[in-house]
């Protein structure tokens, strides 16, 4: 990334700070000992609502109540008899009946998407050179994309992370997912922590902890620094490593989270994307994190991960029956 | 206009339906979808997904072992089902695909007691989320 792409990305965050600010919310949250916000806690961001807007809702910022009734009725009776047909691959990537699922019944924002910037509810296009390093990507030795979804099936690197039970990146850990959606935030003078359900593994956050790591220093997780405004933590996160992409994202990403506990029982948690390599403009995702009485439970993903196996195995046998109907 | 609202939503639910942390279509066919009714032997509480051992009588009447994948522990502990809830001897019936591999293994998309009763929140078999209904109908 060029010295200009990085001062007019620095532009943008700052920018994007000062709208921020101009909205803030009028609830003061109690302080720490120590006098910081106190933004501790277990919540869950388990939501209906989807990252960008369906296209039936175009020019439809938020539902109405009817709507929404309409929408959480459905979540309320999923079920393998709806909408599911039998004997495709959609049916069979569904997994199983809404029994073994925790993703929620309810919306958790009147809004039609968590996305909140760009106006229209939807992630921002891709650039040109993104387009072109997405074609590439299935090229690479280890697939570093996200999602559930592998490019192939011949060793575990073609896998994503995910799947393999490593990290889902950023802003991915933070984001909602089918189940495990509960977070514990911690803090202590000088220190946010953040424990992550979904894989396990706790983002440890300085507050005005200097700068970032030197630019060859590259990590999955990237390198995160916290402080406050007001009452919301930013928390900077820049050095990401270029296995874990987010939509596309590039190691260029310079991701910003904002946390501001909102109401008794709701913390707004923020992130804004400014990667321009990689999106044509920045674009922001506003997620409620609802305070919860549950437990966080551990998430030992790779103790028993007999789906691996079966999804390698399972590729040796196709493979040698398609070598089989092509024998002469 | 209630129809296209139908259709709306229809159209909005896939977004937020995510799928499993693991491809269950790399793992399990779509063009093999399998019944099975067996008796419990054990149920494995394992991360990242439980998985239920069951005896199958085949066409011969020879006892064979199946292995089917159902949900993380943690979602089946907040609905109110713990180790207990699928003792060794209970008879289910099981709708899912069978896996890639040829093993004996499959999903369990869709698990139901041998009276017809379907595993959900609220079964009655786990004698847990006090009020809920029970377990379903199934119709």
């Amino acid at each position: 990334m060029t010295k200009h792409a990085l001062f007019t990305a620095a532009l943008v965050v700052a920018a994007f700070a000062t709208a921020h600010a101009q909205n803030a919310k009028t609830y003061t949250p109690p302080k720490t000992a120590w006098g910081e916000p106190d933004l501790q806690g277990l919540y869950t961001n388990k939501t209906i609502t989807p990252l960008e807007r369906p296209a039936q809702f175009a020019g439809e910022a938020e539902l109405t109540d009817e709507q929404i009734a309409e929408l959480e009725g459905r979540a309320a009776t999923r079920s393998v008899d709806n909408g599911r047909s039998k004997g495709t691959e959609a049916d069979v990537s569904s997994a199983y009946n809404e029994f073994w699922w925790d993703r929620g019944k309810k919306v958790t924002t009147k809004r039609s998407s968590l996305i909140i910037d760009p106006p229209d509810g939807r992630v921002p296009a891709l650039t040109a050179d993104a387009q072109r390093r997405q074609a590439e990507e299935y090229k690479q030795p280890i697939f570093r994309g996200g999602g559930a979804n592998g490019r192939g099936s011949d060793w575990t690197t073609d896998r994503s992370l995910f799947e393999r039970c490593i990290t889902r990146g950023l802003p991915g850990a933070m984001s909602p997912s089918a189940y495990n959606n509960t977070y514990r935030i911690v803090q202590s003078p000088g220190y946010v922590a953040i424990q992550i359900e979904m894989l396990g593994g706790t983002r440890v956050i300085p507050i005005n902890g200097g700068s970032h790591v030197g630019t060859k220093l590259r990590e999955y997780m990237g390198d995160s620094r916290g402080h406050w405004e007001g009452n919301t933590l930013v928390v900077e996160t820049t050095n990401f490593s270029n296995r874990t992409l987010y939509r596309g994202s590039s190691e260029n990403m310079n991701l910003v989270e904002r946390f501001t506990v909102i109401e008794p029982n709701v913390l707004d948690y923020e992130f804004t994307i400014v990667d321009p390599t990689t999106f044509v403009k920045p674009w922001t995702a506003s997620i409620p994190y609802i305070r919860t009485t549950d437990q966080l439970f551990e998430y030992a993903c790779h103790e028993g991960n007999y789906g691996m196996e079966g999804i390698l195995r399972g590729a040796r046998v196709e493979e040698a029956k398609r070598a089989g109907e092509t024998k002469p | 206009m209630k129809r296209i609202l139908a259709i709306a939503f229809a159209a909005m639910l896939p977004a937020t339906a995510a799928h499993a942390h693991h491809a269950f279509a790399a793992e399990f066919d779509a063009n093999q979808p399998i019944t099975l009714r067996g008796t419990v032997t054990r149920v494995e509480w394992i991360n990242p997904h439980t998985w239920i051992h069951i005896d199958v009588k085949d066409g011969d009447g020879k006892v064979v072992e199946w292995m089917i994948e159902g949900g993380t522990p943690n979602t089946l502990l907040r609905a109110g089902v713990d180790r207990k809830s699928l003792p060794p001897g209970t008879e289910i019936v099981v709708d899912g695909y069978r896996a890639k591999s040829g093993l004996n293994r499959a999903n369990g998309r869709d698990i139901t007691l041998a009276d017809g009763r379907r595993l959900s929140l609220g079964s009655s078999l786990t004698g847990a989320a006090a009020g809920e209904s029970g377990a379903d109908a199934k119709k």
